[in-house]
């Protein structure tokens, strides 16, 4: 009886069910919902950034084998990464003041000092170390990004502005401008070694000016939407996901570099149209899901690296050489340049994070040479890895040092400084 | 605690404090800027001094003693060029106004100084609500008891300051429908409101000693008084100004108070009595709510007029007063801006009704602080 009832439950069930978005689908979807809920638990209960319970999840899943992003990222994956990182540039191209730099240029000299000691530094270490010139070129250009998108998630978990905070993120979207231009750029040439400055040149050249077409395009579509649209209707931010997407997609295909192109596409909109920003409110959650996703993916595949003893003490002289050579940057050209001895030093710790850009370079690299690419990966993966989780800390410490937090630094579940929600 | 001597200074001498908005360039909300302001502005030699206010996104600029408007413009300028240059260089803007149109009050820092923290442990939220700007006028008396009928004589003509420097319509991003609202951030502290009514000197001693001895006063500075006398400058402080929009207009606004003062010590024209407040709190309301739409009920005659009337009226009375002075042009200006029915409460709306944003319309102000708007 139990038995014919079975075996017609079941043939019914056969019937009913439709095919779906199938297991990977499913298995993303759950990923998400722990890392959300990791992000809230760490802030809450250790009071620190929800990037670090994103990347843990990550991590986690990463070292556990799951096999939803291989590493070198391809097809989808690399487009949510690249799609994640244009929404963050976007905005903080929007962010940089250009003319700032016009009335205190020693703040663009601070952004040109950190970046090359930390490229100069970095590639002379690796090369004491014994790395070929070859694999410590991409790696010490990564080591010039300070990722806007930690940054980013830390001053608002923090609620943090000041100007320390302001500084950091100008610096941290400037050396992301310049590591994007030369590391798209020199993986086009990785297996060719040009003689010439000009031959150098050319493909920083193409990759500024295609990506620079792109966001021209970008930036024109938004303020013609902006005639006749408000800036803080639900459909203008729709309507900015959906161009920030197409551009994204558009770049990749024709050569140029899609966070690139959506940085330049920010600091023209915001030339071209200076009235206040008001876009971050308004992205709202959808942007939220898309950097989350993207923080677990960077982890996820950051995890994949192969882990030993000499691999772990070159990357923690790469970290420890960024570090210093950061502080040191922006603390030789700080004379003049409105801050003070102890935000300087404040500024330079908050630009540690490193992240997705940097992977999406090391991704050009791999996908340029594979050969090349692996030994790239080895030092690199673990470097994002670590300095996502690390950085997205030093950062908070230094947002709280300076004083530019608006939350005290205590967990919230026993700062008895709950929130009250209406 | 006893009341310290009152001062000698130069009647109608003038000084001139502005409490200004430091907001960031990229949204344009309230910023905590402060230290660094001060330490930039400390490397430039100027009149007057820049010091903190009570939240890190606020700054105070006063002027030295000044003897006219002309003065008061001559030191405000380059204060202001100045703050122009080291907000380019911090990459923030400075704005006038009497209130940031949207801030949050909850999201501003106590500035790092004893008397603000002690002030926040006092009155709580309302040391952060206290994110108001505003603007001070202080005036030269011959003597002590000069003081005290200055002050009960300028009162009559408070609801005239609060219609001319009104420009604080918006607060927490909506709009009062009043022309100054941020008195009524003023009104919520226990010690605001009027001086007590005593033309002696020795009178007002013994007030003070009297609520020293309660322990809730214990200097001069515990009083928010609209109008408050300030015996280390020798002067009374008119407090009820909103900060304007540019300090052109904090001039002619100063140039209105030493002309009237001009006419007082010089005509006598009237003498005040404790019935001038029976309508007191009625005409103040009047003049934040509708600004220079707003009814004037006479102390004296209880007749109601327009006020922007009256204050036509006064500038009329104290021409010869303005010349003497060398306020002429000031007080014109303000006495075309007066007959437009024009004042910053208006212009500021004027402005959100064309680009219904009230970031748009910040950094707006702020360009018209420039000079540039």
């Amino acid at each position: 009886m139990i038995s014919t009832l079975t075996t017609e439950l079941m043939g019914f069930w056969s019937e009913w069910a439709r095919p779906s978005a199938g297991l990977p689908t499913v298995l993303w979807s759950l990923l998400l919902a722990v890392a959300a809920a990791t992000g809230h638990l760490v802030q809450r209960y250790m009071g620190l950034p929800k990037v670090v319970g994103y990347s843990i999840v990550g991590t986690i899943v990463g070292f556990a084998g799951f096999e939803g992003a291989i590493w070198p990222l391809q097809g989808i994956p690399l487009f949510l990464l690249e799609l994640g990182v244009a929404i963050v540039l976007f905005e903080a191209g929007g962010r940089l003041p250009l003319r700032w730099f016009r009335y205190n240029p020693r703040v663009l000299l601070q952004s040109l000092l950190e970046a090359s000691l930390t490229y100069f530094g970095v590639f002379w270490m690796l090369h004491w170390l014994g790395i070929p010139d070859p694999v410590a070129n991409p790696i010490a250009l990564m080591a010039i990004v300070a990722s806007p998108a930690v940054l980013s998630r830390v001053v608002m978990d923090t609620r943090a502005s000041g100007p320390v905070t302001e500084r950091a993120m100008t610096l941290a979207t400037l050396n992301t401008f310049y590591a994007l231009a030369l590391g798209y750029a020199q993986a086009g040439l990785i297996e060719r070694a040009p003689q010439g400055l000009m031959e150098k040149l050319y493909p920083v050249g193409v990759v500024l000016g295609l990506s620079f077409v792109v966001g021209a395009l970008m930036a024109l579509a938004l303020r013609s939407a902006l005639r006749v649209m408000s800036p803080t209707s639900e459909n203008t931010s729709i309507l900015l996901l959906a161009i920030i997407a197409a551009g994204a997609a558009l770049t990749a295909h024709i050569g140029g570099s899609a966070p690139l192109a959506a940085l330049i596409g920010g600091i023209l909109l915001k030339q071209l149209n200076p009235r206040p920003w008001a876009w971050p409110r308004q992205l709202g959650t959808a942007a939220s899901l898309l950097t989350m996703l993207m923080f677990v993916l960077v982890s996820i595949v950051a995890a994949q690296a192969d882990w030993s003893l000499p691999v772990a003490s070159v990357v923690l002289a790469v970290i420890g050489t960024r570090f210093a050579a950061k502080i040191a940057g922006v603390a030789i050209a700080n004379p003049g340049s409105g801050a003070s001895w102890k935000q300087a030093l404040w500024v330079g710790c908050a630009m540690s994070p490193l992240s997705s850009i940097a992977l999406l370079i090391a991704s050009a690299f791999v996908t340029a040479s594979p050969l090349l690419g692996a030994m790239i990966t080895q030092v690199a993966l673990p470097a994002i890895l670590l300095m996502e989780v690390l950085g997205a800390v030093l950062a908070t410490i230094a947002i709280h040092g300076a004083g530019e937090s608006s939350r005290p630094w205590t967990p919230e579940a026993f700062s008895g400084h709950e929130e009250t929600l209406r | 605690m006893a009341l310290e001597p009152f001062n000698q200074s130069k009647a109608l001498s003038l000084g001139v404090e502005l409490e200004l908005q430091l907001v960031n360039t990229h949204d344009y909300d309230l910023a905590p800027y402060a230290e660094d302001m001060l330490r930039l502005m400390a490397e430039t030699p100027l009149p007057g001094s820049v010091v903190p206010e009570m939240t890190s996104s606020m700054i105070e600029i006063s002027t030295d003693i000044c003897h006219s408007a002309q003065d008061v413009i001559d030191q405000l300028s380059p204060i202001r060029e100045a703050l122009i240059r080291n907000a380019d260089k911090l990459n923030i803007a400075v704005v006038g106004g009497g209130t940031h149109a949207f801030q949050q009050w909850h999201e501003r820092r106590i500035y790092d100084k004893p008397r603000f923290r002690e002030l926040s442990e006092l009155y709580g939220y309302l040391s952060k609500q206290f994110t108001i700007f505003g603007q001070h006028v202080h005036i030269g008396c011959p003597s002590a008891d000069a003081a005290l009928l200055m002050l009960h004589r300028m009162s009559r003509y408070i609801p005239h300051f609060i219609a001319l420097s009104a420009s604080s319509p918006f607060v927490q991003g909506q709009d009062t429908q009043f022309d100054s609202a941020r008195l009524n951030s003023v009104f919520a502290f226990p010690l605001s409101g009027r001086a007590p009514f005593t033309l002696s000197w020795k009178e007002f001693e013994n007030y003070f000693e009297r609520m020293t001895r309660t322990g809730v006063v214990r200097s001069m500075k515990d009083f928010y008084w609209d109008i408050r006398p300030k015996p280390e400058f020798g002067t009374i402080e008119i407090r009820v100004f909103d900060t304007p929009l540019t300090v052109e207009r904090a001039a002619a606004l100063a140039g209105y108070v030493q002309s009237l003062a001009a006419w007082f010590l010089q005509e006598d024209p009237f003498v005040p009595t404790e019935d001038d407040y029976l309508v007191y709190t009625y005409n103040r309301f009047q003049a934040c709510r509708f600004g220079l739409d707003a009814v004037y009920v006479d102390p004296a005659s209880g007749e109601h007029m327009p006020l922007r009337d009256h204050i036509l009226m006064t500038m009329t009375q104290l021409e010869w007063h303005s010349e003497a002075l060398g306020a002429t042009q000031v007080l014109g200006e303000l006495r075309t801006s007066v007959e437009a029915n024009r004042n910053d409460a208006r212009w500021l709306r004027e402005k959100q009704g064309k680009e219904r944003m009230l970031a748009e319309v910040v950094r707006q102000a702020a360009l018209r602080f420039r000079g540039q708007a």
